[in-house]
């Protein structure tokens, strides 16, 4: 295989909005834009034991680019669900403006015909102009969020004129079932098999070989001697899924200089890995609790919200309650909306870190913090 | 009383309620009269008296007169306090503390000069008594809790036993947390029949209790702790379209007793005639301190009972004149729409609410016409329907309704009156009826007794 051939393979389709999206809308971790750009780079650059240097640092550049590319695609995939989002909270202030709007304009009416004294007349109209200010806000707010997301696609021109869905995909029945996440993640992380190549790359620099065994990333933090030789350690904490690190017999090496760089970049590789653990636990926990958190508001909130719009017909109906108070209810029905929203912007945030977690690319924002950020 | 204590009592009043029904009850209130009970709201018209001394008795609206037996020259009546459901109208129900089944309670009738003695079970929750308000007893006998006697505890009988001693119009209430059980329901009328049957004497005699309750609509139990802000304004717990008519045939001389337990004054006007209150709870009115009126205004905690030969046929409106009490539960912090164009705002309301109609922009007639959906358990604010239409009434509002012919015990609804002809209000639509013009130069006598010949 060539390396213009690798190159194609590991970056060719840059990875787009639409298969960015095409994943968060199926949901499904292994079907997503990270899985087609990995797959093929890890199968050579971890299966086959390298010889040349040359072709290590190849591999090396390699999978540093695809790193970046999954982060940008992580970020961008970010920046669509909280661009999206923005433009569904913005359409739902402006229901609520509309609402609004109607109060205001019966409270004009009722100052015609005498029965609605100026001052309420005034409070009508200024609760309708305040939330015409905040959903003034909110567009603005959905207009930048676009313009992030374009940058980051490095659109320009009449590329920057697509069109933002009024609202994100509707909350999955379930969660992504990811129990088995530290596992994923130790086995596709790309800083994972980056950190291997390290290995490799350092264990070829001072012709080491003779592997003599592999030792757990936990063991390693936990302080196992690299250099005995003997069986694994007894000290070696119990961990459900094992991330190996190849120990090599470092006994024949002249100069401690590679001996240091070795096990500094075994301990690298085991600080990483115990890193990608926590995160996609993280991830997972976090993309579990959204969803329960979003499904709440739309199984348990909105349901009562809509009892109390239909009471409140009633009631108006009855002669028992006014119209102001029946639009009241309504306004009150759309913050509870907007909150579903948001809980629902969170799921999906989650859900695009709990890939990330998978596979690579989490910037600072991402997986840990479960897409808490405001 | 603390919770824990209240639940006791409950359990308590549960299961005195469960030994009254099974059989062995028979044992341990072998020796106390039966303890009657109805669940019927409409009105039930007492059978003569076969036992102790005749009177005529009573029509309580929407109730009924308590059974009582002899022992000996006693007369003895069991009133039972519990927990009700009343229904209020058709289609409401409320559920409140009354005596025997039904709130308000039943009426108890005896004779001047009988003793009573009357047993009072307490099913309720909580302790209660009975004052006998008007009555002239002993002062162990008043019912005051706490000051005439104790509180009757939950699950006991308690026994009252006084002498008659003057007829009259009277009625009985807790006067134990009398604040809140009055709030319930708890009340009832006592009438004591002159010994004498030919002093005042009258063909028909009806009772009604005037009663507030507030129950929001889509809810059941009266909220108790309301003072001035009700939204049901009831004779005897019961509101329009389904208080009975009061029923008479031509000629009979009507008695209508009023007593009024709401925390306001209720002017009760009646259509149709001039009359003279004859009674109040403290006694009968002499004739020259009578003075005819059409509308009697019943103080609060206080009773009038008024007379009138019932000579003008026709269906005669009886209501309080307050005219917020002629209606049901209702908004009162409703703006005025009358005048408002409501077209363009419908629209806009519309998009949040489908199933917006405006209404009131004309009046609030339409409410009485238009039939939309309204909370459950409640009763539209006007309502009925007579023979011309939309009567748009609710709360306190029934109808009197003389017709020739009724038998004496005879008060079933005799359906709408018919207007003779040339008696009914009409449309003018340019030109007078035949029976209004006249083109002959000869001298016409207008015929006596108002009724216009055509």
């Amino acid at each position: 295989m060539s390396a213009a051939d690798l190159w194609e393979t590991a970056l060719g389709p840059v990875p787009s909005l639409g298969i960015s999206v095409s994943g968060l809308v199926t949901g499904d971790v292994t079907r997503s834009v990270e899985a087609t750009v990995i797959t093929s780079i890890l199968d050579i650059a971890t299966k086959k034991p390298r010889t040349k240097a040359a072709e290590l640092s190849f591999r090396q550049a390699q999978l540093a680019a695809a790193g970046d590319t999954l982060a940008l695609a992580h970020e961008t995939r970010r920046k669509w669900i909280e661009a999206v989002g923005a433009y569904e909270a913005a359409a739902l202030v402006g229901r609520s403006q509309s609402a609004a709007d109607a109060a205001s304009e019966l409270a004009a009416e009722l100052g015609t015909t005498g029965a609605l004294s100026k001052a309420d007349q005034a409070r009508e109209h200024v609760f309708t102009a305040e939330l015409s200010a905040e959903h003034a806000d909110a567009k603005l707010e959905a207009q930048l969020a676009k313009e992030q997301l374009v940058r980051l696609m490095g659109l320009w021109g009449t590329g920057t004129e697509f069109y933002v869905p009024d609202s994100l995909p509707a909350l999955p029945a379930n969660a992504p079932n990811r129990a088995n996440i530290e596992r994923l993640a130790l086995t596709n992380r790309i800083d994972l098999a980056a950190g291997r190549l390290d290995l490799e790359a350092v264990a070829n620099r001072y012709r080491l070989n003779g592997q003599t065994r592999m030792l757990s990333d936990a063991e390693i933090i936990a302080g196992a001697e690299i250099e005995r030789e003997e069986g694994e350690s007894e000290r070696a904490p119990v961990v459900d899924v094992e991330f190996r690190i190849p120990v090599y017999d470092t006994s024949g090496l002249i100069s401690r200089r590679g001996k240091l760089e070795y096990l500094r970049s075994a301990n690298n590789l085991a600080q990483t890995a115990i890193e990608a653990r926590s995160e996609a636990r993280a991830a997972y926990a976090a993309v579990t609790g959204k969803h329960q958190i979003a499904r709440h508001w739309r199984d348990q909130v909105l349901p009562l919200r809509r009892q109390i719009d239909e009471q409140a017909l009633l009631s108006y109906n009855g002669m028992l309650t006014s119209t102001f108070e029946l639009l009241n209810d309504a306004r009150e029905g759309l913050e509870s909306q907007l909150s579903a929203a948001e809980a629902k912007k969170d799921y999906w945030l989650a859900e695009a870190d709990t890939t990330a977690a998978v596979w690579g690319g989490a910037t600072g924002e991402g997986a840990s913090e479960g897409g808490d950020e405001e | 009383m603390n919770r824990r204590q209240m639940l006791g009592a409950g359990i308590g009043a549960g299961a005195a309620a469960l030994t009254v029904s099974a059989g062995q009850a028979q044992t341990r209130f072998r020796d106390l009269p039966e303890a009657s009970s109805t669940d019927s709201p409409y009105t039930q018209v007492p059978s003569r008296p076969t036992t102790g001394l005749e009177y005529n008795p009573i029509v309580t609206l929407n109730g009924w007169s308590l059974p009582y037996r002899m022992n000996g020259n006693v007369k003895e009546f069991h009133l039972v306090a519990e927990p009700v459901e009343r229904i209020m109208a058709e289609g409401m129900v409320g559920r409140l503390w009354g005596y025997n089944g039904q709130s308000t309670g039943p009426t108890i009738e005896a004779v001047e000069g009988e003793r009573v003695r009357i047993y009072v079970t307490n099913r309720l929750p909580e302790h209660t008594s009975v004052h006998w308000h008007g009555l002239i007893l002993p002062s162990g006998m008043d019912g005051v809790g706490g000051l005439s006697h104790p509180a009757i505890p939950s699950g006991k009988t308690f026994v009252y036993e006084f002498d008659l001693v003057k007829s009259g119009t009277f009625m009985y209430h807790p006067h134990a947390d009398e604040m809140v059980q009055m709030a319930m329901g708890m009340m009832g009328l006592f009438i004591v029949h002159p010994r004498d049957p030919a002093f005042m004497p009258v063909d028909r005699d009806f009772g009604l209790l005037l009663a507030a309750y507030d129950i929001d609509p889509g809810t059941y139990i009266p909220r108790v702790s309301e003072m001035t802000d009700f939204n049901l304004w009831t004779f005897n717990s019961r509101i329009f379209p389904d208080i009975d008519p009061l029923v008479v045939s031509k000629g009979d001389r009507v008695r209508i007793r009023v007593g009024n337990l709401t925390m306001t004054n209720h002017p009760i006007h009646m259509h149709g005639y001039d009359f003279e209150v004859t009674s109040t709870d403290g006694g009968w009115v002499r004739p020259e301190a009578r003075w005819p009126e059409v509308t009697i205004d019943i103080p609060v905690g206080a009773m009038r009972a008024y007379e009138f030969n019932a000579v003008h046929e026709g269906d005669w409106a009886f209501h309080c004149h307050k005219s917020h009490h002629t209606m049901n539960a209702m908004g009162h912090e409703l703006p005025t729409v009358i005048g408002a164009n409501k077209k363009r705002v419908t629209e806009m309301i519309r998009k949040h609410q489908p199933g917006y109609m405006p209404m009131g922009t004309a009046g609030m007639a339409d409410m009485g016409e238009m039939s939309m959906e309204i909370p459950e358990n409640t009763i539209p604010m006007m309502t009925g329907w007579g023979p011309f239409g939309p009567l748009e009434m609710g709360g306190m509002f029934s109808v009197v309704k003389v017709r020739e012919g009724i038998a004496p015990d005879d008060y079933s609804d005799p359906g709408w009156f018919e207007n003779p002809p040339g008696t009914q209000a009409w449309e003018w639509t340019g030109e007078l009826p035949e029976h209004a013009s006249n083109d002959s130069p000869a001298t016409i006598l207008t015929p006596r007794g108002g009724i216009r010949l055509g």
